[in-house]
């Protein structure tokens, strides 16, 4: 199943997305996807870094969907956090 | 209301001092998120499902002017224009930035207020009747014993670090407005043989995934006695409280245990042995933080007024906010104002910086400084001229402030749940919008009559559900969000746990059901007998027909109970 990771970053404490290359993005579809265990591995470990420095807390990977090939939540819950706001 | 002496405000100020620099410190990498965390919860702020949430204390529910007013500035500087009001009548911020933090403490330090002990296993803020010093059905005011138990409970250093976090509450009146039933500990002003006051003490209550209704401890305790009382119900909690397990480490689950009588006569034993002329409070120390509740010196005036009376007359929605939003004051021509923030639609509980503005600048013209935070999350403004209420009513108008629903199906307690809340299995706002919207007619809300409805998103139950008339759980079943339905909790003297119906609801059935059991009960209601009253009259069995149906009828109730 296809994973990306997502944390929330120190300062303000905003929902972001690991896009690789030690970026993070607020938009979902931008997220990089790993597609094994392998690269979910390697991922987690990149994003792990920037924990560790200190921008991110909160760092986690989740379950995606495909959806012409961008990443999108499965669970009620992550779709809810990537709207970055209430549904209401 | 209580202002903070020199040591009160000297303290607040350090604690701010001290996290600015903790903040500054985790923001340079000094300190690791795992050593920060802790540091954080005890200032209110918690890391949320999109972003920090700053938890502020209101202690009692009780705001001046200044405060509401300095919560608006923070909503408009540091937030996104609003705030959540609380069912332990806090407040909460929802866009809280770690890096702004300590600038919003010093602006709270500014008029006296703080987030300390809004997080974390120690004694939270102490909740009281929203209409304390002003019901007409009070014995005695309970904001003094409150503002003693908050001063005695505010870092308190045996109490730091209890089992897990303990609330009480404390009511003076003869109907419990407070819940007290449902705290760790609830306080209630009574009467003893001889006609002078004392306190019923009671222990275990509570919600979350074990509800259980709070057991007396003690039917009469003096009143100077009642810290060193405190203390021992707290040492016995603190010594024997789990903290093994989580989910066990309430009081409640200790009282269970041990059985009431045993714990009885444990806190008794404690009692006995303690040093209590050391721990009660000194006649003169009571005295002069009672000075500051004392009765406002109010004028008696007549109970009609010919503008009030002509203004009902001819506006519909004015009559209808005196009859459900208007209470009578302990004093003739006064009145206690609720202030909704539960317009259908609408999110329970929230009010803009505007609103807040509007509230605070009533009470400075008209309230005598004084605003109230409900736990069933609305405001009061408790001291108003019958004389003043067109014009308060016509500004309240003007800021979306006056749904006449208080107490109504429509004034809905519901917890923040999957829109904000980490914690959360389903969301609780569209839920609770789409059934306010449901019972948005006014002559309907009213047939129906005193209703509590209340909702939570996840088994923690910070939306009372268990406590409600109706009560609404959100579930998560295989991903999806599901509400489970209970009936006949009540959360006041006669208080007890709502029973679950049946299976639970997909989103979009959950406000059907609703309607469904409103219609069983108008159907079966006796003349001006209210839902609670008609459900223990009548049983949960016509309601569970009226929902779930035949199974062998092949019904969208089939389809719902085979889903479950």
């Amino acid at each position: 199943m296809p994973n990306i990771i997502t944390a929330n970053l120190l300062r303000s404490g905003d929902v972001v997305y690991f896009a690789g290359e030690g970026g993070w993005v607020r938009q979902i579809s931008e997220a990089k996807v790993a597609y094994d265990k392998e690269e979910l591995a390697e991922l987690e470990e990149e994003a792990q870094r920037d924990a560790d420095q200190n921008l991110v807390i909160s760092v986690y990977a989740m379950d995606v969907d495909l959806v012409d090939g961008r990443p999108e939540p499965r669970s009620v819950r992550e779709r809810i956090r990537a709207t970055l706001g209430p549904s209401v | 209301m209580y202002r903070y002496d020199e040591f009160d405000a000297a303290f607040v100020r350090s604690r701010t001092a001290q996290f600015r620099d903790q903040v500054a410190r985790r923001l340079s990498g000094e300190i690791s998120e795992e050593q920060f965390r802790p540091l954080r919860l005890q200032n209110g702020l918690y890391l949320q499902l999109h972003a920090y949430m700053l938890r502020i204390a209101i202690p009692y529910g009780v705001l001046s002017a200044r405060q509401l007013e300095q919560l608006a500035l923070i909503a408009r500087k540091h937030d996104r224009g609003y705030g959540h009001f609380t069912t332990r009548q806090n407040i909460q911020f929802h866009w809280a930035k770690l890096e702004e933090v300590p600038d919003v403490l010093d602006l709270l330090a500014d008029v006296g207020m703080h987030a300390i002990q809004t997080s974390g296993n120690c004694i939270r803020n102490t909740t009281a009747d929203p209409y304390a010093g002003v019901a007409i059905d009070e014995i005695e005011d309970p904001r003094p014993w409150a503002e003693i138990i908050r001063q005695w409970s505010t870092v308190h250093p045996e109490f730091l670090f209890l089992p897990r976090k303990f609330k009480i509450a404390i009511t003076g009146a003869a109907e419990d407005r407070a819940a007290t039933l449902f705290h760790d500990i609830g306080i209630r002003i009574v009467k003893g043989k001889g006609g002078e006051t004392g306190f019923a003490i009671y222990a275990g209550g509570g919600q979350g995934r074990t509800p259980c209704v709070a057991k007396e401890v003690r039917g009469f305790l003096p009143k100077a006695e009642l810290l060193s009382y405190l203390e021992a119900v707290m040492r016995v909690y603190n010594l024997h409280g789990r903290r093994d397990n989580l989910f066990k480490s309430r009081i409640k689950i200790l009282i269970n245990a041990l059985g009431i009588e045993e714990f009885r006569r444990q806190v008794e034993e404690e009692w006995s042995k303690m040093d209590r002329v050391s721990i009660d409070l000194p006649q003169e120390e009571y005295e002069r933080i009672a000075a500051y509740f004392k009765p406002l010196p109010l004028v008696p005036g007549p109970i009609t007024n010919e503008q009030v009376a002509a203004r009902r007359k001819s506006d519909a929605a004015f009559d209808a906010w005196m009859r459900n939003n208007v209470l009578p004051h302990r004093v003739a021509g006064y009145g206690i104002v609720n202030v909704s923030l539960k317009k259908p639609g609408m999110i329970p509980g929230d009010a803009t910086a505007e609103q807040m503005d509007v509230v605070a600048g009533l009470a400075r013209k008209y309230g005598h400084d004084e605003i109230r935070v409900t736990y069933q999350q609305n405001l009061v403004l408790p001291n108003i001229a019958l004389a003043d209420l067109v014009a308060v009513y016509d500004t309240l108008a003007e800021a979306d402030l006056v749904t006449a629903n208080t107490e109504l199906i429509s004034d809905i307690i519901a917890c923040p749940g999957l829109d904000y809340c980490n914690l959360a299995n389903a969301r609780s706002i569209p839920v609770a919008q789409e059934i306010a919207r449901r019972f948005a007619d006014q002559s309907v809300a009213e047939d129906i009559g005193k209703l509590r409805l209340n909702i939570s998103g996840c088994i923690n139950a910070c939306g009372h559900h268990h406590s409600g008339n109706i009560g609404i759980l959100g579930v998560d079943k295989k991903g999806t969000e599901h509400y489970q339905i209970t009936l006949g909790g009540s959360p006041k003297d006669d208080a007890e746990i709502g029973t679950i119906l049946g299976p639970s609801f997909p989103a979009e059935d959950v406000a059907d059901a609703i309607e469904t059991i409103i219609a069983t009960y108008r159907a079966n209601r006796l003349e001006g007998e209210e839902f609670l009253a008609t459900y223990r009259r009548i049983g949960r069995d016509p309601f569970k027909a009226a929902l779930y149906g035949n199974p062998e009828a092949g019904t969208r109730s089939d389809r719902q109970l085979q889903e479950a």
